[in-house]
């Protein structure tokens, strides 16, 4: 069973609850009314322009002017956009060899994305250099698992944000990629790793607890599957309850739709990843429903939202 | 970040005393209303948003001026090819000279592999962006001190493809083994210890020089492209044409 096949098959759950006792009309209007819209990237790789027309892979794909278009356009239907993105924003073309990640930050900052976690390319300049460009990103940072706090980057971060939207609190928080072996020491100093599962653990208690999050998101530079035992995105959903949706980043896949990891508590997350370059932009859309003993049925409906 | 090592243990407590998970306690469910196309594709169709294409002018300005920038000029192609190639012994010698001079001390041997150069230099004018396309990638110019035995395995995996290496000469036999190694004209000394420079991607293991991956680096803080690109800049400072040949650094027997 394909995935999609296996999402639009549990909204039969959803309908045979309607039959149950619940009227369907009225968890439609509900539903209507608190749509939340969210858009994400990864691995954008300083690919400000579209690759260019030279008959490659990706020819005439990507490019920032066209993706803010296509962000506005959505902006225009939906009054409930949360734009995100999963790391790597820096490295791949002259435009970061000469500007050191200027440009990407201040065409994000004017599609204003809300948040953004580090992905190891971020710290291709060092922590100086990724300093030295904070000034021109309005949007926050989010990453929970790394601790600055014995570097010049102290407290530039935060762990999580809360967002309030279409009605709800949406938290969202970071998680990034182990830097030994992957990012030249000199270039992450000080700056020390925590364990993923644990943090995102750790995260997730004070989303939905203190912070009374409706639904919690992770933006993840873990990459998406090894077959080896490092931690992915993929392990990550299968040991931490309560994350509703894993943006993912790192291993640059394309995902046609996103994979639901169910735990055996019956909690699903939700795993996706865009591709690298801007060359896709992802969307999901969610509805809040009052909530249920039973997340096991509840989630798992399918409403089909047209696009432009 | 202290805070969230104490929140962690606080947090870990409270999960323990907890009877429900906390994701129960939510008085809303968010759930999936997913688009039929979740990964919209950002094609040639969308137009450019016009103050993101504004906000990019100047900066392609000044990429596109750079990029076309002419540093020196190649009156021959310097290509490369297996075994010993022009543009590899171009850029190990000028690994070695610049890493001595960072250093201020010989550098022995240079190492670049073909597999490390994208693209060689047409002939006529080589420009920054021909320095862009053979080096794409962000290494750094490093210095080896390798003992004799790890030098011996340099060779050993270079003999077998026919590589050339920078101020080294030998002979290769049938037996793909190499002989007659000659450092800087002398033979080589398995007892001493030899400086090589090379990129950082190397010495920590790429290309399968899984030997080199004990030695500890020296850095030198000069990305191979910058050194590459201000060798050539030299070259025509003095008048230069920026010349590399074949030159039989190694002899097949």
């Amino acid at each position: 069973m394909n995935r999609r096949d296996f999402l639009k098959h549990s909204s039969l759950g959803a309908a045979s609850l309607g039959l149950m006792g619940l009227s369907l009309p009225a968890l439609a209007r509900e539903s209507q009314g608190a749509r939340l819209t969210i858009l994400h990237t990864n691995d954008m790789h300083s690919r400000i322009e579209p690759f260019p027309d030279n008959g490659g892979e990706w020819a005439n794909m990507g490019g920032m002017a066209r993706r803010a278009t296509l962000i506005e356009q959505v902006r225009q239907q939906e009054p409930n956009v949360l734009l995100l993105d999963s790391g790597d924003v820096f490295q791949g073309t002259p435009y970061f060899n000469f500007f050191g990640g200027e440009l990407e930050f201040k065409l994000m900052s004017q599609m204003k994305y809300d948040a953004c976690t580090l992905g190891n390319h971020d710290f291709d300049n060092g922590l100086e250099g990724l300093k030295k460009q904070l000034p021109n990103a309005s949007f926050p940072f989010l990453i929970a698992n790394y601790d600055f706090s014995q570097t010049i980057l102290a407290g530039a971060f935060k762990p999580y944000k809360v967002f309030e939207k279409a009605g709800h609190r949406i938290g969202v928080f970071g998680i990034g990629i182990e830097m030994a072996g992957l990012i030249s020491d000199k270039n992450y100093g000080a700056t020390k790793y925590l364990d993923p599962v644990a943090t995102a653990q750790a995260m997730v208690q004070q989303l939905r607890g203190p912070e009374k999050c409706d639904m919690v998101i992770c933006l993840s530079h873990l990459g998406y599957k090894y077959e080896s035992a490092k931690i992915d995105d993929r392990k990550l959903a299968a040991q931490v309850s309560g994350i509703d949706l894993i943006l993912g980043g790192h291993t640059h896949t394309f995902m046609k739709e996103p994979e639901p990891i169910e735990r055996p508590d019956k909690h699903r997350t939700l795993i996706n990843q865009v591709g690298w370059s801007g060359i896709n932009l992802g969307r999901l859309d969610y509805v809040f429903e009052p909530g249920t003993r039973r997340p096991a049925v509840a989630s798992s409906a399918v409403l089909p939202v047209h696009t432009a | 970040m202290h805070f969230l090592r104490s929140r962690l243990a606080a947090l870990s407590l409270l999960t323990a005393v907890a009877l429900a998970p906390a994701c129960q306690r939510a008085a809303y469910v968010a759930k999936p209303a997913l688009a039929p196309v979740t990964a919209q594709p950002v094609g040639k169709a969308l137009p450019d948003n016009a103050t993101a294409a504004a906000t990019i002018a100047p900066y392609r300005q000044q990429v596109t001026d750079q990029m076309n920038q002419v540093l020196g000029t190649a009156p021959v192609a310097i290509g490369k090819n297996p075994g010993e190639s022009p543009l590899a012994n171009f850029v190990a010698d000028v690994q070695r000279l610049r890493a001595s001079q960072a250093l201020g001390q010989p550098v022995d041997i240079g190492v670049m592999t073909n597999g490390g150069l994208r693209a060689g230099f047409a002939a006529g004018p080589i420009t920054l962006g021909s320095v862009f396309e053979l080096m794409p990638f962000e290494n750094e110019l490093v210095v080896l001190d390798t003992p004799g035995p790890v030098a011996q395995e340099l060779f050993d995996y270079a003999a077998k493809i026919k590589m050339a290496l920078s101020n080294v000469t030998y002979s290769v036999g049938a037996d793909g083994k190499p002989s007659n190694i000659l450092i800087g004209g002398k033979p080589f000394d398995p007892s001493k210890t030899y400086t090589v420079a090379i990129s950082d991607y190397l010495a920590t293991g790429g290309d399968q020089m899984t030997f080199f991956k004990a030695l500890k680096p020296r850095g030198t803080g000069l990305l191979l492209r910058n050194v590459i690109a201000d060798h050539i800049r030299t070259l025509t400072k003095q008048g230069k044409l920026v010349e590399a040949k074949v030159e039989g650094r190694v002899k097949a027997l």
